[in-house]
């Protein structure tokens, strides 16, 4: 590592072109956990700079410190060589940078143009906003990159690709010199992926440095100038493209060989009575204009020990799948369930409980904890109701259940008093899945169940997961990271705008397969069904 | 520190105690010397002042504890007022007994048959043992045939108690029974549309409110707004029980409103539908895909405050000797500020029956203070919007906020009045830890 610091150290000093961007020696911690620990990081102008690392390595908080996000840190960070200290994004925009954040911060009621300018109307008499200026300057910015795309359009009639090249415009509208794109692919299907790329490359002749954040190596490989590896809050290396391959990075990301145990799963054909069956399966939900299909014509059946993956890109209907099993939508649910081979009718959260049915939620602070709570109280909450006695709460049994879970799990944490808001990522999830199987489910829907979370902890859920299978549960993952898929699922159902569009088995799955099944067919085919 | 923090949890209690003591310095004397505001006929007084408010509050609490709001109480305490004075003074089929009889019908079926499945599911739990694994399920004939029977047998029993008394006027135990029970309908029917149609807590009470004065106009009728209850002369003499002291010293109003909420706080702390009601405040999605089923225990949060209202409203007519339809006007507010000033958040998930006590006190205790100095009653309104604003102020912001904020502002006097050298650094460390619960990504 000693002779690795050093050649960076040389490239950087005979490069001609002085970094537009240098963050030094910068450590962020939350609380007692260190988040960063003394990383640097600089970017040139026009240059594609990729930054990797598992989840947790510290990439989106140094994004954040350099977009003006977080503004307590220790460290310096440099614009053109001087050093500033962003106080707030807005700080962080006057000096040319701009961020593309993971999730989409988009207003979805507003039209494309409204949404690149939000906060930045262009006025008339400085008082009402210039719809028509707006039109026009959006029109022109979308045309320069190449997005084709009415900006008068409601940003909520786009689909999710669509919806990425709205931040990129918006991002672009400050005239940012610096841009920061965290994870721009993740909802992409492959077409919308190269037009992204194109449009990347093009910034980059046009003087802008790009950082960009993926988990995807081969993206990182065919675009990226120069690399940079943070591990658990630590930088790596930094090295230039034609220094390395796929595997050296891998090999830096990881740190460790993740001695990830062939497990022996069982063949399909052993799997024979399945406890949950699904036949078209359809879900529609109310929107502005009546009921909008989000599901239909799913199939599968699954049986006891069983892990069942659905793949798919962001929005494509995976999690409304186990909405529709759960009870958890308001949605008008379509087909049939069948569990054991009586048909069934689930509308509400509680009826999925009284078949064995649980299910862990994708976003567990909005939907799966009560932060302020304890462990105990998020642990035993669906279960308070039923341990009671003559209507008092057994305070008891609902420690024991704490408890339980505390151990099986490995949650770490300084009591089951702890509440659940201050317990890091992976630990909360641990919660979340405690409090699903307290309930003693026959089967369990788990959604985006790694989402955020540390590598170790991620690895002890996926023992989890097949400890779980092996007694018998029954177990659906949704998950948008292919190696997880396919390293969990024994079969693979793979969605495509709201269709099934395969179910493959483990020995047949392979992540170009899955990205195949994947892609939404392409708008033209739309644009003619919406016609006919 | 831990002064710092003892101090910040009890800080409830310090507002109740600092009014009190002011009560107690400023209080005028009588000729005697003796402290007129410490006089138990004094404090006895107020107690018998804030029950109104204080029944009210009680509900208000648990629904503002789910998140919701409700503003109706005042107008449903007007309706039940109402139908209180004409059941007790006005024989024969009066709009009264018409609202009144097909509401203790309904309560007694809902409440007959809750009570007998509540029974049978116990019986079921221990039978079976403490089961984690499914569900309890009871067959047909005990969780629907049986239930509904009793459901059924009450609302008749009950039907048959109070009808004979229609044909004179009724008496303290038919009106007791009436009257809640048109609030608890009211209420009941605040939560449905609330959770049926899924709309603002704020937007259907508000309508509520409006519509219940309507009907409570036109349940007294448009002459004679004011029904007087005299009684022994118009109305039965038992009634007086409802004003009168116990045991000669605690007003009877008082007795309700403690019972209530000591009863609630109870029923909040110990039951597994206290938990839910906290539950479903906290985070509301998170409690429904847990399996709570967030309508139903909204629905009875609203009803019971409706029932309290209806409670309110009965020691209201015995007070006042009337029932008016505008018995209750602004009392909602009164309500919700009590609470507030009681530490219960309006964002719903966090607070407590004690703080409302506390908070119905302060309150009660301010306008004794107040009143014990003739000071004028519109200056006493500007005062109370005061209090309210400063005691909310310092419940949401906590002692050491405040104290490292003023240190912030005055940096170079606070580290004068600092011994050491190790202030300024805890200071930054306090400051830093606002941003736990973050994501490391």
């Amino acid at each position: 590592m000693q002779e690795e610091v050093k050649t960076s150290r040389t490239r950087a000093g005979s490069r001609v072109t002085t970094p537009i961007l240098e963050a030094i020696d910068v450590s962020k911690s939350f609380g007692a956990i260190l988040a960063l620990d003394g990383v640097r990081f600089d970017l040139c102008p026009g240059e594609i700079h990729a930054l990797m690392g598992e989840n947790g390595a510290g990439k989106s908080t140094l994004m954040k410190i350099l977009s003006g996000v977080y503004a307590d840190y220790e460290g310096r960070v440099l614009v053109d060589e001087v050093p500033v200290q962003f106080e707030g994004v807005r700080d962080a925009e006057a000096a040319g940078v701009a961020i593309i954040h993971q999730e989409l911060n988009l207003v979805p009621e507003l039209s494309v143009a409204d949404n690149i300018f939000l906060g930045r109307e262009p006025l008339i008499a400085g008082m009402f906003v210039d719809r028509r200026k707006g039109v026009q300057a959006a029109r022109q910015l979308l045309g320069r990159l190449g997005i084709e795309l009415d900006p008068e359009a409601r940003v909520s009639s786009l689909r999710i690709g669509e919806q990425q090249l709205v931040e990129i415009a918006k991002a672009l509208s400050i005239n940012a010199r610096i841009l920061i794109m965290d994870e721009p692919t993740s909802a992409l299907s492959p077409g919308e992926c190269n037009r992204l790329f194109a449009i990347i490359r093009q910034l980059s002749l046009e003087g802008v440095g790009i950082i960009y954040i993926s988990h995807r190596i081969d993206e990182v490989m065919q675009l990226s100038d120069r690399v940079t590896v943070f591990r658990d809050g630590r930088h790596i290396w930094t090295r230039p493209m034609a220094e390395i391959d796929e595997s050296i990075v891998i090999a830096a990301m990881v740190g460790r060989n993740l001695s990830r145990s062939d497990v022996a799963r069982p063949t399909v054909s052993t799997f024979n009575t399945a406890v949950l069956s699904v036949r078209d399966l359809a879900l529609s939900v109310a929107d502005r204009r009546g009921f909008k299909q989000v599901l239909s014509g799913v199939s599968f059946d699954l049986a006891p020990g069983e892990i069942l993956g659905i793949g798919g890109l962001l929005g494509a209907g995976r999690t409304e799948i186990l909405q529709a099993i759960s009870g958890a939508t308001r949605g008008e649910v379509g087909g049939r369930i069948q569990v054991d081979g009586r048909p069934v009718t689930i509308r509400t959260p509680v009826d999925a409980r009284r078949l064995g049915i649980s299910f862990l939620t994708e976003d567990r602070k909005t939907q799966g904890l009560h932060l302020a709570d304890t462990i105990t109280d998020n642990v035993s909450l669906p279960l308070v109701g039923r341990i009671a006695r003559f209507g008092i709460r057994n305070t008891q049994a609902e420690r024991a259940l704490a408890v339980d879970a505390v151990r099986k799990l490995g949650i770490r944490a300084s009591g089951i008093a702890q509440a659940a808001g201050t317990l890091s990522g992976g630990n909360q999830q641990k919660v979340v899945i405690g409090k699903c199987l307290a309930t003693d489910p026959r089967i369990l829907l788990l959604d985006e169940p790694t989402r955020g979370i540390d590598v170790g902890a991620k690895s002890e859920i996926y023992d989890l997961i097949f400890h779980l299978a092996e007694s018998g549960m029954a177990i659906i993952v949704v998950s948008s990271e292919m190696p997880e898929l396919l390293y969990l699922a024994d079969r693979i159902l793979v969605m495509s705008e709201g269709r099934q569009t395969g179910l493959i088995h483990r020995s047949a799955a392979t992540e170009e397969r899955i990205m195949q099944l994947a892609a939404p067919r392409s708008q033209k085919t739309q644009h003619e069904e919406a016609v006919a | 520190m831990t002064v710092m923090k003892l101090v910040s949890r009890t800080k409830l209690y310090w507002g109740l105690i600092a009014i009190f003591l002011i009560g107690i310095i400023w209080s005028p004397l009588t000729s005697s010397g003796k402290n007129i505001f410490l006089s138990s006929g004094n404090l006895l007084d107020v107690l018998r002042q804030v029950s109104t408010t204080g029944l009210i509050a009680t509900g208000m609490t648990a629904v503002i504890i789910t998140g919701g709001i409700d503003l109706s109480v005042g107008s449903l305490m007007a309706i039940c007022s109402v139908v209180c004075a004409m059941l007790l003074t006005v024989p024969g089929e009066t709009p009264a007994l018409m609202l009144g009889v097909p509401s203790v019908l309904l309560s007694a079926l809902v409440i007959g048959a809750w009570v007998m499945r509540f029974v049978f599911l116990n019986l079921e739990k221990s039978r079976t043992g403490i089961s984690h694994s499914r569900d309890l399920t009871l067959d047909r004939v005990r969780g629907v045939y049986i239930p509904a029977l009793v459901g059924i047998v009450l609302g008749a029993v009950l039907l048959f108690y109070l009808l004979p008394q229609s044909e004179s006027k009724f008496g303290v135990l038919g009106v007791l029974l009436v009257v809640p029970a048109v609030g608890l309908l009211f209420g009941a029917i605040n939560g449905i549309v609330i959770v049926a149609g899924r709309l603002q807590p704020f937007i259907v009470t508000l309508a509520m409110m409006v519509t219940a004065l309507g009907i409570a106009r036109l349940t007294a009728g448009q002459n004679n707004a004011v029904l007087p209850v005299y009684t022994g002369s118009n109305a039965t003499a038992d009634f007086d029980i409802l004003r009168s002291l116990v045991f000669g010293i605690i007003p009877m109003p008082g007795i309700f409103f403690l019972v209530a909420i000591i009863l609630y706080a109870v029923v909040l702390n110990l039951t597994p539908f206290g938990r839910f009601v906290y539950a479903i405040g906290g985070n509301e999605e998170a409690a429904r895909l847990s399996g709570i089923e967030s309508g139903k225990i909204k629905i009875v949060t609203y009803a019971i405050s409706g029932l309290l209202a209806g409670i309110a409203a009965i020691l209201y007519v015995a007070q006042y000797r009337q029932g008016k339809p505008d018995a209750g006007a602004g009392l909602e507010l009164d309500a919700i500020a009590a609470v507030v000033i009681g530490g219960t958040s309006l964002m719903g998930g966090r607070g407590s029956l004690a703080g409302t006590f506390c908070g119905v006190l302060i309150f009660g205790l301010l306008s004794n203070i107040l009143q014990l100095h003739n000071i004028n009653s519109n200056l006493q309104l500007v005062l109370k919007g005061l209090i309210i604003v400063g005691t909310v102020l310092v419940q949401e912001r906590n002692a050491r906020e405040i104290l490292a904020r003023f240190r912030l502002v005055f940096p170079r006097r606070a580290r004068s009045e600092a011994s050491g050298e190790e202030r300024p650094r805890k200071e930054t460390m306090s400051l830093n830890t606002g941003g736990n619960g973050n994501e490391t990504s």
